[in-house]
């Protein structure tokens, strides 16, 4: 069992050097006992700049998720809370880039965009030139695609991060929005083009390991409002967070806005990168473990995690808040892929027997957190807390989570429960 | 509850320092093929990966395997065979119970070809020559020649910080290693020094590391950036 502020393990190397350099127990005051006995590596440690506690996941890969006590507190994540994740390990060339600062200036100022592929005209962007451009805000919702994945352990449980709902915060990218741009630079795609397919500078941990490329129908109405970013919460991007330039696609799942943008083609086929035809995909219909696996994923059977599917989750009250039985105010957040909007969000005290609907702010995007709210009775002992989301397009969340079980553990979002016991 | 807790500590640090048992971040269940998990499975990714998916069935280790082929794995089919015995045995959803004290390995080979391959090649290459910026090549490393035990030193306790072989510039984490025994850390480090050409840089006279010597090493316990400040030292 684990506790939100804590990872699992103990890193045994770390305390060594704590105790050795106090002198054991004798000197150690409790405080750093207890900090070096709680973890591997804190995410202060692992990422520059960012905030300790976060759940670590793999600090390796620096994946960490936010408690929801933290996450809680913003209505615009700040970055050293923000989750995060990376594809390749940051060390040696890439060890800038766990760091909340923005990337290096020298990188920055020889940074270059290549826009190509099946054109007639490619052309080459320095962050200066998209400086120049006209920016526009998009405030969205950044969720990783795995956020969740902890919850399809009650089906069978999936390989990979275990995260619970801190794999998400609600950003402010500001940026060049994409399809002017792209008509500006009057490249002539071919009519063979049915793709974006999008790169950028990381790389694989191997020199035999697949890149990490993404792949985008040109037809999707959702790169209608993509913007080419610089800039996230009013300053430039920070490294962990792909500065110094990123593709935003408002809706679409983390892994799809490709950080450390360097190249944009046009392309007849979506990439053959593994993490574009295999990894971050859901299968069509319905799988069940054993029967569809891993990598039984084709382009034809599947899909990759594009529009987020509408999700709410409840912030408080959590059970670390401890709250008495009476009145309680309950709260959260809701968001879906910006294609309709969220209308109604209801929520239950007791486990599902009764339902109130919960009052909603207005959302600042399509593509933000909807903040919610509504007053219900917690009663002595357990309740359950739930909350579901609808929108206008009838799309709502699944009492069930577990009927959208795929083995690789993407895009949970089934009706989130908090069990509370006074 | 303070001093319970201190006590704790205390016994934890004592422990900690006791030159007999593991030092690394994760410990892995005992059992065959262990090594081969600690050796080919920290390239890219630490072993929280899947040390957090324990539980699943075979088949989705398979599939794992499978998967981690795309993002670079390269090993043999008797390597994959082992590899998945171990994951769907002690990290499956029915894992044996520990033994009541640590059970005898199994005469582990102490072939130093077979352990470089195992334990060694994923990140240094199988042809040692590593990865630029990432992971030292150990082909032509004068570093493994810096004192007696110096080599043993760094795969006992790990290596972190900058440092230049050769003029790669590499500021990366080595983890642990301690986990090996005294006879195969004996006979991957006397096999890295005899071959890829390192014969050659081997001062006169170098004596081939006995399992002793690395049983000695083992007895003051170092941090991996107590392992680069005597790099540092023995660079002078």
């Amino acid at each position: 069992m684990r506790d939100q502020d804590t990872a699992s393990g103990i890193t045994r190397r770390k305390f060594g050097q704590i105790a050795g350099a106090a002198g054991l127990a004798a000197a150690a005051s409790p405080a750093m006992i207890k900090a070096a006995m709680a973890a591997t590596p804190d995410s202060a440690e692992i990422i520059v700049g960012k905030a300790p506690g976060l759940i670590i996941h793999n600090a390796k890969l620096a994946v960490m998720e936010t408690p929801l006590s933290m996450l809680r507190k913003y209505k615009h994540t700040p970055k050293d809370i923000l989750y995060n994740r990376f594809h390749f390990p940051h060390e040696g060339d890439a060890a800038w880039y766990a760091s909340t600062a923005p990337a290096p200036a020298d990188m920055v100022k020889n940074w270059t965009v290549r826009f190509g592929g099946l054109v007639q005209r490619s052309r080459t962007l320095t962050i200066a030139d998209l400086e120049k451009r006209p920016q526009e805000q998009r405030v969205m919702v950044l969720q990783c695609a795995g956020n969740g994945r902890s919850y399809y352990a009650a089906k069978q449980k999936v390989a990979g991060g275990q995260w619970k709902n801190g794999g998400m915060g609600c950003v402010v990218w500001e940026g060049v929005p994409l399809k002017p741009l792209l008509d500006d630079l009057k490249m002539v795609p071919s009519s063979q083009a049915h793709w974006l397919t999008a790169e950028g500078w990381d790389q694989p941990g191997t020199p035999v390991g697949s890149d990490f490329a993404k792949s985008y129908h040109l037809a999707d109405p959702a790169l209608d409002h993509a913007i080419v970013a610089l800039k996230m919460n009013g300053e430039p991007i920070p490294a962990q967070n792909g500065g110094p330039v990123r593709l935003v696609i408002p809706g679409f799942y983390g892994n799809m806005h490709m950080k450390l943008l360097t190249e944009l083609n046009f392309t007849a086929d979506q990439s053959n990168s593994a993490f574009q035809s295999m990894g971050y995909r859901m299968p069509l219909s319905p799988v069940e473990p054993g029967e569809f696996k891993a990598n039984d994923y084709t382009i034809y059977n599947s899909v990759p995690t594009y529009g987020q599917k509408i999700k709410s989750v409840i912030f408080s009250p959590l059970p670390e808040d401890k709250p008495k039985a009476g009145m309680v105010e309950i709260t959260g957040v809701a968001f879906n892929d910006g294609m309709g909007k969220i209308t109604m969000v209801e929520v239950s005290a007791d486990g599902g027997k009764t339902w109130m609907n919960a009052d909603i702010a207005p959302a600042e995007s399509p593509w933000a957190w909807y903040h919610w709210s509504v007053k219900a009775k917690l009663m002595g002992g357990k309740n359950e807390l739930m909350c579901r989301a609808t929108d206008d397009l009838g799309r709502s969340q699944p009492m069930d989570g577990l009927t959208r079980w795929n083995p690789r553990g993407y895009e949970w979002n089934g009706v989130d429960r908090v069990e509370i016991t006074v | 509850m303070r001093s319970a807790f201190l006590s704790f500590v205390v016994a934890l640090a004592a422990w900690q320092a006791s030159p007999a048992l593991a030092q690394s971040d994760f410990v892995l269940p005992d059992g065959p093929g262990r090594n081969l998990v600690y050796g080919q499975c920290q390239t890219c990714h630490d072993l929280q990966s899947p040390i957090d998916s324990a539980g699943i069935p075979r088949d989705a280790w398979d599939a794992v395997l499978d998967n981690m082929k795309e993002y670079g794995l390269r090993i043999t089919p008797e390597q994959r065979a082992k590899i998945l015995d171990y994951l769907a045995t002690y990290m499956g959803p029915k894992p044996p119970p520990k033994a009541a004290a640590a059970p005898a390995q199994p005469a582990e080979k102490t072939d130093g070809a077979q352990q470089f391959a195992d334990v060694c090649a994923a990140c240094h290459e199988p042809d040692a020559k590593g990865k630029k910026g990432k992971f030292p090549a150990l082909a032509g490393n004068k570093d493994l020649f810096l004192s007696k035990d110096f080599p043993v030193k760094v795969v006992l306790y790990g290596l972190e910080g900058p440092i230049e072989v050769e003029g790669d510039k590499i500021n990366n984490q080595m983890p642990p290693f301690d986990f090996l025994t005294d006879d195969e850390i004996a006979a991957a480090v006397n096999y890295v020094r005899s071959h890829f050409g390192n014969d050659k840089l081997a001062p006169a006279g170098f004596a081939e590391i006995t399992p002793a010597d690395v049983a000695a090493a083992r007895k003051k316990a170092m941090s991996s950036a107590e392992v680069h400040a005597l790099r540092k030292s023995l660079l002078k």
